[in-house]
């Protein structure tokens, strides 16, 4: 399966609404094959889940994203782990152990899961397919 | 000053205060800031600042890096942040650099207002100049707005005169809307686009058997609007014997499909349009004066654009929200020059004209204000200027174009257009009446 993780500075973009780039990972049996980048132009929302459905990506490791992009990526039938930050590098590989549950990949003020200690109650909807 | 005094006066704030040091890590984070965000202090204090506030700028355009890279502050510039609820909250921002006593740089502050209030009133503002889709304030369009009701609800045929692109569907579809035959059907037809033969099957209906291809009996607008409204627009360029035929349905109420001997009663309001003034037509002899009388019950005009200027800035406002919402787009308006050049254009096209140059501009602008760049090019100023000034001209015809555009430019502001160019308002008021300039009304 094919991951996308939008980049800024080697790290996760802080606003997906907004990034330029963004790195796509094949993996297979929990290893990554292949990586490579690419830039993401397209402005409008609707564009922008169709350039990733185009691209053959299965779920989405991102940063803050609007609810109105992350309706749009989730109709195109990407799984969205959102509220995600940190180097790229560690993300990946704390998703590949199946950690990217943890509190430090948490955005501040993630309210999504119980990765950040302080955003009380919910249940991570995201994971690894 | 002792941090504990520090944080209670951020608190009494009402604007979003945060500070970072020069690693772009948070040092402190007010109330506000808080509450505009979403984000807790316990949280934000330590982290990286775009992880926190997510501004739409943060990777392209970080304004604090800006200040910090040039030592300016910079003042109310019009963003989005994503709150922690993936909420698109809009935003003003004011950056300024921070300075330890010995003046060496030890970071940035920014202060952010919440404008959410201020775009809902915005959106309540325009809501009070929309009428059933169609936005407007001039008096010309306040007088349509106050009679279109009482329109509406009589039975009486309605003509609408209007140049093209000034919306007469949009008014045949408010005045249906609000008619009581609202929740019956709407059936326009566009009698200019259509031969007579094709016309009248398609105004009438067929039976079966009334010509070679008719297997089945197929159902006209006339027939498929019962109980409701029919739309005849361009009715100016049908033929006299269409003109005749539509005569006995508005005589009568009654009609034949094309292969029927059997008369059907129409039980539909008719409203008619055109871009023609179908006065002068019959004037000509090129439609019938009795049609004439029977359709311009009640007349409509609706006024070219560039007849209603003031209604531009509104207009350009509906229409970038109406794209922002099709293209999920977060176009925050048009800059300031870029509106001086849309208030200055004639408009030939009108309303759908402008619509084409925001649709333009959408397509090019990413976000923030729409640039004259980002106009199609024939509504740049150079070819603007190339058209107005031709070689040769006098001193006087080049003032008299020179004012006319500064007052058209300020909305019909005497005062401002005198300023703009530089003199006394009672000097242009003299050179207005002396040069015979023809000004719009205020």
């Amino acid at each position: 399966m094919r991951i996308a993780i939008p980049t800024w500075s080697e790290r996760v973009s802080p606003v997906f609404d907004e990034a330029r780039t963004v790195l796509l990972v094949d993996i297979e049996d929990g290893r990554e094959t292949s990586r490579l980048e690419t830039s993401l132009s397209e402005a409008e929302s609707a564009e922008r889940a169709a350039k990733l459905a185009g691209l053959g990506v299965a779920c989405l490791i991102c940063g803050a994203i609007s609810q109105e992009l992350e309706a749009r990526v989730s109709q195109v039938g990407i799984e969205v782990i959102p509220q995600v930050c940190g180097p790229v590098n560690e993300v990946l590989s704390a998703y590949l152990r199946g950690a990217i549950q943890e509190p430090n990949f948490a955005m501040p003020g993630c309210r999504h899961c119980c990765r950040n200690q302080r955003g009380r109650g919910g249940r991570w909807r995201g994971g690894r397919r | 000053m002792k941090p504990d005094v520090r944080d209670i006066i951020l608190d009494s704030i009402a604007d979003g205060v945060f500070t970072v040091d020069d690693q772009w890590r948070i040092t402190s984070f007010n109330r506000a800031a808080e509450q505009i965000t979403g984000v807790g202090r316990d949280e934000a204090i330590g982290q990286r600042c775009c992880e926190v506030f997510r501004a739409s700028i943060c990777e392209s355009d970080c304004a604090l890096k800006q200040t910090l890279a040039t030592g300016r502050p910079i003042g109310n510039k019009a963003v989005y942040i994503l709150n922690a609820n993936g909420q698109r909250i809009p935003i003003s921002i004011s950056t300024a650099i921070l300075k330890d006593a010995k003046g060496k740089v030890i970071g940035g502050v920014e202060t952010f207002r919440d404008l959410t209030v201020v775009e809902e009133l915005r959106k309540e503002l325009a809501a009070k100049y929309t009428f059933a889709d169609i936005v407007g304030r001039s008096p010309a369009m306040r007088r349509l707005f106050d009679i279109l009701p009482e329109i509406a609800a009589s039975e009486s045929t309605v003509l609408i005169e209007g140049p093209s692109g000034t919306g007469k569907e949009l008014f045949a579809r408010a005045i249906h809307d609000l008619s009581p035959r609202g929740k019956k059907p709407f059936v326009a037809i566009n009698c200019g686009a259509l031969p007579d033969t094709l016309l009248e099957s398609e105004l009438f209906g067929y039976k079966a058997g009334a010509f070679t291809d008719a297997r089945q009996d197929k159902p006209g607008r006339f027939q498929l609007a019962e109980g409701g409204t029919v739309f005849l627009d361009e009715i100016g360029d049908i033929s006299p014997a269409m003109q005749s035929r539509l005569l006995r349905v508005l005589q009568e109420r009654v009609y034949e499909p094309l292969g029927s001997v059997a008369p059907q009663q129409a039980d539909v309001r008719i409203l008619a349009a055109t871009n023609k003034n179908l006065a002068h037509l019959v004037s000509e002899g090129r439609f019938r004066e009795d049609l004439y009388y029977r359709i311009n019950v009640i007349r409509l005009e609706l006024p070219a654009l560039r007849d209603r200027r003031e209604d531009i800035p509104l207009l350009v406002d509906h229409l970038v929200a109406k794209f922002n919402r099709l293209r999920g787009k977060d176009v925050a308006g048009v800059a300031e020059d870029v509106l001086a050049l849309l208030m200055e254009h004639d408009w030939p096209g009108n309303i759908r004209e402008l619509e084409n140059v925001i649709e333009h501009a959408f397509v090019l602008c990413r976000g923030g204000l729409i640039q004259v760049n980002h106009l199609p090019p024939s509504l740049r100023p150079k070819a603007a200027a190339g058209a107005r000034w031709r070689p040769g001209m006098t001193l006087e015809a080049m003032e008299r174009v020179l004012i006319a555009d500064a007052v058209r430019r300020h909305g019909g502001n005497r005062k401002a257009a005198a300023a703009e160019l530089g003199i006394n308002p009672s000097t242009l008021f003299r050179k207005v009446k002396a040069l015979g300039i023809d000004l719009p009304e205020k």
